[in-house]
């Protein structure tokens, strides 16, 4: 039954070969353990877009009712507490396997040319990444999320000139407020993973055309 | 076993696990609720602005919308009916023209007394239940 279903859509689509390329590619044989963190990072990636757009249907984002769908999600909804921590767990994984991807990356001296926009993309997607989490952070809306904010936006007043600005633009006002919430939802659930998929998908494609490189 | 069984096995598990993980995602989008309905009465007109005949249409506010519903006075008869269209459920309006209730959507019509008299509804106007209580009407809403 399966076995036809994976025929029908290969003579539909081809699927069989793209599939087969894909993960049965020639690699250099002294490849390890350490050169799985960049793949383990997308996979957390992944878990979080997939848990994400799940919480994205009970969560209300909207300086009122921010907190109570997060209660209701947490009581009513079956395995809604489930859904939130695997999101929460799968962010955290995801930066420290970034983290840890990059030192791998570092110690192997893989950021040297021809591989230094690479590294540069990798850097890039490394500060969404951890924009990511600093929005995400807001968004229950409770009094620890609400006061790292507060702390968080006005680091952006030491910006010589400009600190004003940036602080309004990013809270949206004067004050951390319902505005802000709105502004940091956006910023989390639509700009940073737009930002973050097209930054994987040229970090990807790069790899695919410079291969790995040679190690220590 | 080869190395390369192994991998395949591992691939094919991990697939059946994401599958599994789709199906399980079905009892935390389904939301229960609802089998609680009961009849909420809500305060509309003055006992003295009811229609002395014919009909009149009132709107009310219940849990932050409005709802409209139609006070009929017929002989001497008096009855409410909901303006939602048995048909598709759009909101009828009363043609004092023709003494019809008409269906925006797809032309369902009905008579004063909520009958259908053209169109595809196949049920007439729903009648909602009343009472006159302290000098003021109150109209039962199912929610």
């Amino acid at each position: 039954m399966i076995r036809r279903i994976i025929n029908l859509l290969d003579r539909w689509f081809g699927t069989k070969e793209a599939h087969r390329n894909f993960l049965a590619r020639a690699l250099p044989g002294k490849i390890g353990v350490s050169y799985c963190l960049g793949g383990m990072a997308f996979t957390a990636f992944l878990v979080s877009v997939l848990t994400g757009l799940l919480l994205s249907i009970y969560y209300v984002p909207s300086g009122t009712e921010a907190y109570p769908s997060i209660v209701t999600l947490h009581n009513e909804v079956w395995f809604g507490w489930g859904i939130r921590s695997i999101h929460k767990w799968s962010a955290n994984f995801l930066i420290i396997f970034v983290a840890l991807h990059a030192v791998r990356v570092f110690l192997h001296k893989a950021y040297r040319p021809p591989r230094e926009l690479n590294w540069m993309a990798g850097a890039l997607g490394f500060v969404l990444i951890m924009a990511s989490g600093f929005t995400g952070y807001l968004l229950p809306w409770d009094q620890k999320a609400y006061w790292a904010t507060v702390v968080g936006t006005s680091m952006a007043k030491t910006v010589p000139g400009a600190g004003g600005l940036l602080v309004r633009l990013l809270r949206g006002g004067p004050e951390v407020a319902g505005a802000t919430l709105v502004r940091f939802y956006s910023m989390h659930v639509l700009w940073i993973p737009f930002g973050l998929m097209l930054i994987f998908w040229t970090h990807f494609h790069m790899v695919k055309r410079q291969g790995i490189s040679g190690g220590l | 076993m080869q190395r390369r069984d192994f991998l395949s096995w591992l691939l094919k598990s991990a697939y059946a696990v994401l599958g599994l993980g789709c199906v399980a995602t079905l009892p935390y989008l389904y939301r229960g609720g609802n089998e609680d309905i009961k009849t909420f009465f809500v305060k509309t007109v003055d006992e003295d602005d009811l229609p002395r005949r014919g009909v009149k249409e009132v709107e009310f506010p219940f849990r932050g919308l409005t709802h409209k519903a139609f006070i009929v006075r017929k002989n001497t008869d008096l009855f409410v009916l909901s303006p939602i269209c048995s048909h598709l459920g759009c909101s009828v309006n009363w043609n004092f023209v023709n003494n019809e209730f008409d269906c925006p959507c797809h032309g369902g019509r009905y008579d004063m007394s909520g009958h259908v008299i053209g169109g595809p509804p196949p049920k007439p106007l729903t009648r909602l239940p009343y009472v006159i209580k302290d000098g003021f009407f109150y109209i039962g809403i199912r929610a």
